[in-house]
């Protein structure tokens, strides 16, 4: 067993598309590492997974991993026309990185998710299925969406099932972790949220990461599968989204006049990362993807 | 262990007795700045002294003491011992103070906390902080760090590193103002080469590595902190025989505390938290349960107080339970910011 030379150990990230959150990631999804994405449903989980698995394929010089990505859903249907319509802009941005008759999403293998039996069952197939890829376009993005729904429904609230479920998360983290090390993955995984009732902050009043509590949509939430996978992922990531009532100032024929518009605000916070400070940042979901917005 | 042994100057000598120097104990852990001062003689005399002391030292067999069985000390010449041990520095003046020093060569420290609350800063940090060289007060070690969970980014590393230098230099130039010998020379990249990472994906990785770590440290004997982030993560899979996981857990902590105790290092253990059922209410502990509890000799816990980090020495045979308030910064682990801070004695 040798020790490995830090100075050779250089963690590469791959860009999310958007040069303001890459900013705030410092640099974009770290590979070798599980980054977890917590957030209620319609937040734009699923947009940035699908956006990472376009811009993997940039090469290596923009930011992109030069590789295919796999893309494990849990929930069904797989947003095939969403991600066809991501695909046209990427193309169209990135044209001179494709050839013409290229499709980018021939390089997202996607596959359906059942139960976490059967994930683990997926990952140990994963293994030759990432040493084969290594021929044409190698595979360095994993994509989960999302773990939440695999053990919603399968446990019971007793201790001893509880027990068997977080022994299960370490189980799928460790095989994730031993796959992202051996090939130099990156890892991405999306998670839901549970609403929190009574005075107390996070479950049984526990705080994890830098927010103090996890706003959204006016609800305190918190996220899903509890402390035991809060153990299993190494950065965690929040998006918020919230409404906002602000004054607009319109110009109209009989002089000024302010409406009081709704506008969907919608946050990315960094609830805790090794290398990441507490910041956040604004965001939008446009039809071209998602982005962050500088104010 | 006489002062008048040395090979320094009749003068010297005679400054270091009637200052209350006589053995080369006294001198073994003070720094030459306060000598200088106490001796009323310039730096450079006084770093020579402490030189040709440690020489002294190096040289000499400890057969001043005899002993009733092979290999035991008297309480008397541990107690000199500790007195010399250095603690290692975590660049939080409060966690320091509660820690006594610092984190303690020849122990066992265990740090557990929520995910999120600066487990894996605080083990860089010290793995940074081992290597501040003998002139500032630190060790002038290397370190091992053994990584389980993939948490350690190496640019954070050389974030830390850099801060570490920049306050060293800051350190010299307000203290060693005619003293010109004792130029940084280090750079953050000597820093990250002294780190020996390891990075283990499963258990069976994790034990075979501490049982090499024997032959390693054989041949690396300037390593002086070895940090496991986190200890527990690979334990917390099923294992089918709960029996067989306790008995793995305690040949491993016991291997440990004889790396500790053997080569003179310290060694910081990571874990996790995790929620207890009892009778009426879920509770907080550390994981791997209550017979790896007993295997560690320090226990300190972190936790979130309001908006603040807190660190709680849970369990340990000399220092009182206390807690102090500490932050992440940008450059690393450093005192709390906040001015209503305050270390609570339990």
């Amino acid at each position: 067993m040798t020790p490995q030379s830090l100075l050779q150990l250089t963690s590469q990230k791959c860009t999310t598309g958007c040069p303001i959150l890459d900013r705030l990631l410092y640099g974009g999804i770290p590979c070798d590492s599980i980054t977890e994405i917590v957030a209620e449903s319609g937040s734009g989980k699923t947009q940035i997974c699908l956006q990472l698995s376009l811009h993997a394929q940039l090469p290596v010089s923009h930011g992109g991993l030069a590789a295919s990505s796999l893309y494990l859903h849990t929930e069904f249907p797989f947003p095939f026309r969403r991600l066809h319509q991501l695909c046209l802009s990427f193309r169209s941005s990135n044209a001179h990185h494709f050839p013409v008759n290229d499709n980018p999403c021939d390089r997202i293998f996607v596959q359906s998710v059942h139960t976490a039996d059967h994930l683990l069952e997926i990952m140990s197939k994963t293994d030759p299925f990432i040493e084969n890829s290594k021929n044409q376009v190698p595979v360095r993005l994993i994509v989960i969406d999302s773990i939440a729904a695999l053990f919603r429904s399968d446990f019971d609230n007793t201790p001893v099932e509880l027990k068997r479920r977080s022994s299960l998360f370490f189980k799928i983290s460790s095989k994730l972790k031993a796959l992202a090390k051996r090939f130099n993955l990156a890892v991405l995984v999306t998670n839901q949220v549970v609403d929190l009732v009574g005075p107390n902050e996070g479950i049984n009043g526990l705080r994890i990461g830098n927010l103090v509590c996890l706003h959204t949509s006016g609800r305190r939430v918190c996220p899903a599968l509890g402390l035991a996978w809060a153990n299993c992922v190494n950065s965690r990531l929040f998006l918020s989204r919230n409404e906002e009532v602000i004054r607009e100032e319109n110009e109209k024929s009989n002089g000024q006049s302010c409406d009081f518009v709704k506008k969907k605000m919608r946050k990315l916070y960094v609830v805790f990362a090794p290398h990441l400070p507490e910041s956040s940042c604004e965001f939008e979901i446009t039809r071209e993807g998602l982005f962050g917005v500088e104010r | 262990m006489e002062i008048w042994r040395l090979p320094i100057s009749a003068s010297q000598r005679g400054k270091l007795i009637s200052s209350g120097y006589t053995s080369l104990s006294s001198l073994s852990s003070i720094s030459s700045s306060d000598l200088a001062r106490e001796l009323k003689v310039s730096e450079s005399e006084a770093m020579n002294i402490l030189k040709v002391a440690s020489h002294s030292r190096g040289s000499e067999t400890s057969n001043a003491s005899c002993s009733i069985v092979e290999g035991a000390q008297s309480a008397w010449d541990m107690l000199h011992d500790e007195e010399s041990l250095m603690h290692i520095t975590t660049s939080s003046a409060d966690l320091d103070n509660i820690l006594g020093g610092g984190i303690h060569c020849k122990e066992v420290t265990e740090i557990g906390g929520v995910p999120g609350i600066g487990k894996t800063q605080l083990g860089i940090q010290i793995a940074v902080n081992v290597q501040i060289p003998n002139d500032f007060g630190g060790l002038g070690g290397k370190a091992i760090y053994i990584d389980t969970e993939g948490s350690f980014m190496v640019e954070r590393a050389f974030q830390i590193a850099e801060a570490c230098i920049e306050d060293m230099s800051e350190y010299n130039r307000f203290l060693r103002k005619d003293f010109q010998e004792c130029k940084i020379k280090m750079l953050p990249q000597d820093i990250l080469e002294n780190i020996f990472y390891f990075r283990i994906c499963s258990y069976t990785e994790q034990i075979a590595l501490i049982n090499y770590l024997d032959k390693f440290l054989s041949e690396h004997k300037d390593v002086k902190v070895i940090v496991v982030d986190s200890v527990t993560f690979h334990f917390r899979q099923d294992f089918d025989d709960m029996a067989l996981r306790t008995r793995v857990l305690s040949g491993m902590a016991l291997k440990l505390m004889n790396l500790a105790k053997r080569f003179s290092l310290a060694v910081v253990l990571l874990n996790q938290v995790t929620t207890k059922h009892t009778e009426a209410s879920f509770q907080l502990a550390l994981a791997l349960g209550d017979s790896w509890s007993h295997t560690c000799t320090n226990r300190i816990v972190l936790y979130w107080n309001g908006n603040e980090r807190y660190a709680y020495i849970d369990k340990s045979p000399s220092l009182r339970s206390a807690s102090a308030a500490y932050s992440v910064t940008a450059r690393g682990i450093r005192n709390s910011s906040s001015s209503c801070k305050r270390i609570k004695m339990m």
